[in-house]
């Protein structure tokens, strides 16, 4: 559809011609028919319609000629004398200059309204096309998108051909090469201008297009040049103007998206890196020191030191190297959780088996079986990473065994279509106001307080939530923590083969 | 006779610590520090049990161990980091025996290598047929399965599962190997079948379940039946 306002302006067709021929033609048809049973009156309110029609359909010339035309033929036809050019009484020739006069003004006016008409519904069509580009434009996400909507879009404006070009910040023109040169040259000038050039912008008005920035003054990120352009077309330079400053809000729109979510990324990358800090100056450095100092204390001292002693300090390093490399597991987890990179390697798992073998590990630091372990049979199968699952328990038995006495209770249920493990003791549990710092990796670079506490339960989070389950926590009636992991059951595998 | 180690590890202080701690033990320790160097050793003097590091500088020791399965049944024990689980799998199934998580203590590095010397040579030789263990005894040729003394009755599958376990008892079997030859080769990403019969067999032949003595599980591997 090509709504461009310029086809009233354009020179009478042959066609038009024939039509107004064909219309005085049908009122002198209809004329002599007619003239048996009325009066002149009446035959000249038929040329008259002949009239009105030719001024609603054609332009103003058409129009004019139509008009006298009419009276013309009415005169010829039938003003006394018939079938002669010659008028022989006054009051006919009044009747016939009235009728000229008439003609003339009807059509004038008809094709005033039809004009208007046109305009109102180039109007409404502008109108569309801006809330139909506004709407397109909100779900682009990429510039490449932005560019082929916004061609499309000139295109069904303008009769064209349209050009639209994004540029960089020194203002160099991107991928437009097929384009002429002198197209590049006005656009390269209207984005320094920052303003409209072409026919009635009072800019290089000899220009047979209008050149368009995109943005404004120092955020000019491209160019649009629109075809036609006539000076007097005040309403479609404003109309290009406004798809214009729709493109470039959608383009403002993904480059600042753009930019914050890459401040997002720097802001993740930097929490690591301070994580990953955090961890080796304090989760290391400690257990570091206290190897050096046992392994030399052996170099060195080793005949004055009784057996026991060098036993202990034996114990020492082993000991510390161990929790060395839980928390090098740990830290090392959380950076591979964090990058969203990472894919699980999800399988359908047993929770019972995972409890297994992750007690098996723990028992040895629980020769006293302080942990108590309840999990029911039949229990439903999820899909899961099962070492990190493995690691998420283990963490918890561990930190349960490092910070308290008596009985640990681990339990697996099925509640509300969750699978549930729960991890009970009876420490002295931690404090209201602090049970949500203790998922939170290291927030400062720095921090006293015993150690081991640092990463574990981040982790233990972050493995929760790449499952798509949750690990809370909450204090027990009678003192104690209970930490629950809740993962969603899915859809149970089928057993194909039986027995 | 002394039996022959080969070490292959890039890394100078573990392969310090692995020649003294083995060769304490009688063993004779033989290293190398790349793939290409544990291929010419292979060939000029093969040893009795190989010792292989993941993460070698020269490749990942997937040829190696197809290599050494072409002509010759030495076990191979791979040694890996936490996070090399995919590669170590790998090895598993293209025929390593076992396996070993860094960091690892002397004591399980002893025990990998005993039970793979046991198993040495069973590709020729007649396979492990008696297992004793506590209260589990299971003997494949007369098809008895004891708990107490005691007969467990085993579904066909079951037994399948459990025996395929007995043949390699004290090694890891990885799942795929377990699918593979206990329901067949298309079954081999059917984990969720293992899940439910190592369930049923373990609530027959277990005490506890949830903390098996018999039939542990290898997160993420596989599974062991234990001989220890």
């Amino acid at each position: 559809m090509n709504t461009s306002g310029t086809s009233q302006n354009s020179s009478p067709s042959a066609r038009s011609w024939l039509v107004v021929v064909l219309l005085l033609a049908a009122a002198t048809a209809v004329g002599l028919v007619l003239d048996r049973y009325v009066t002149l009156t009446s035959l000249a309110m038929v040329y008259v319609l002949a009239v009105v029609i030719a001024s609603y359909r054609l332009g103003w010339i058409e129009s004019a000629v139509c008009a006298m035309g009419a009276v013309t033929a009415l005169n010829f036809f039938f003003v006394p004398p018939r079938w002669t050019f010659v008028v022989d009484n006054r009051e006919n020739l009044i009747a016939l200059a009235t009728m000229l006069v008439l003609a003339l003004v009807i059509s004038r006016l008809a094709t005033g309204l039809r004009r208007e008409t046109q305009v109102a519904r180039l109007n409404e069509s502008r109108a569309r096309q801006l809330q139909a580009l506004a709407t397109e434009l909100a779900s682009v996400n990429s510039e490449e998108e932005m560019l082929t909507v916004g061609r499309a879009t000139l295109d069904n404006a303008f009769a064209g051909p349209c050009f639209l070009v994004l540029a960089t910040a020194g203002n160099e023109l991107e991928h437009a090469d097929g384009l002429d040169a002198s197209v590049r040259d006005g656009m390269r000038q209207c984005m320094v201008d920052a303003a409209v050039l072409g026919p009635g912008t009072g800019r290089w008005p000899g220009l047979n297009a209008w050149y368009l920035p995109l943005g404004e003054k120092g955020r000019v990120i491209g160019a649009a040049c629109v075809q036609p352009a006539l000076a007097g077309d005040e309403d479609g330079r404003q109309h290009a103007q406004a798809l214009c400053s729709l493109l470039a809000q959608a383009v403002w729109r993904l480059r600042l998206t753009a930019s914050m979510l890459a401040a997002q990324g720097e802001a993740q990358q930097q929490q690591l890196q301070s994580t990953f800090l955090a961890a080796i100056s304090h989760d290391l450095r400690t257990p570091l020191a206290a190897i050096v100092g046992a392994a030399s204390s052996l170099q060195t001292q080793r005949d004055k030191l009784s057996p026991a002693e060098q036993d202990r300090l034996l114990g020492s390093i082993a000991g510390e190297a161990t929790y060395l490399s839980a928390v090098t597991e740990n830290t090392l987890q959380l950076v591979r959780l964090s990058s969203s990179a990472q894919e699980l390697r999800r399988d359908w798992e047993s929770m019972e088996e995972i409890v297994g073998a992750v007690l098996a590990r723990v028992r040895q630091h629980d020769p006293g079986r302080r942990i108590r372990s309840r999990v029911p049979e039949g229990l439903p199968l999820v899909k899961a990473d099962p070492v990190l699952l493995a690691q998420l328990l283990g963490n918890l038995l561990d930190n349960a065994l490092k910070y308290s006495e008596g009985a640990i209770d681990l339990t697996v249920s099925v509640e509300g279509g969750e699978l549930v493990v729960s991890v009970k003791d009876r420490g002295a549990g931690i404090p209201d106001a602090g049970q949500a710092a203790i998922f939170e990796p290291y927030a400062r670079g720095d921090q006293a307080g015993p150690r081991g506490a640092g990463l574990g339960l981040a982790v233990c989070r972050a493995i929760a939530q790449a499952h798509g389950g949750r690990l809370t926590l909450r204090r027990r009636q009678g003192g104690g923590s209970c930490f629950s992991l809740a993962l969603p059951v899915e859809l149970q595998p089928s057993q194909g083969e039986g027995s | 006779m002394t039996l022959r180690v080969l070490v292959v590890e890039d890394d100078r202080e573990i392969r310090a610590l692995m020649q003294s701690s083995l060769s304490v033990e009688g063993f004779e320790v033989q290293t190398a520090v790349s793939l290409s160097e544990a291929g010419a050793m292979l060939r000029h003097h093969p040893p009795d049990v190989i010792v292989l590091d993941l993460g070698l500088p020269d490749g990942d020791g997937i040829e190696l161990v197809r290599e050494v399965r072409r002509h010759k049944a030495i076990p191979i024990i791979v040694v890996s980091a936490r996070h090399q689980e995919a590669q170590k799998i790998q090895l598993l199934d293209a025929g390593a025996d076992d396996y070993l998580t860094k960091p690892f203590s002397v004591g399980e590095l002893l025990a990998r290598i005993r039970v793979a010397l046991r198993h040495r040579g069973t590709a020729l030789a007649a396979a492990v047929t008696v297992h004793a263990l506590d209260d589990l005894h299971i003997d494949l040729q007369s098809h008895v399965v004891l708990r107490d003394g005691r007969p467990v009755h085993l579904t066909p599958t079951e037994y399948k599962l459990l025996a395929r376990l007995v043949r390699s008892a004290g090694r890891v079997v990885t799942h795929r190997q377990l699918l593979a030859d206990v329901w067949g080769p298309e079954f081999t990403e059917h984990t969720h079948y293992l899940r439910l019969y190592m369930a049923q067999l373990r609530a027959k032949i277990e005490r506890d379940s949830a903390e098996p003595r018999h039939l542990l599980t290898e997160t993420g591997v596989g599974y062991r039946l234990a001989t220890a």
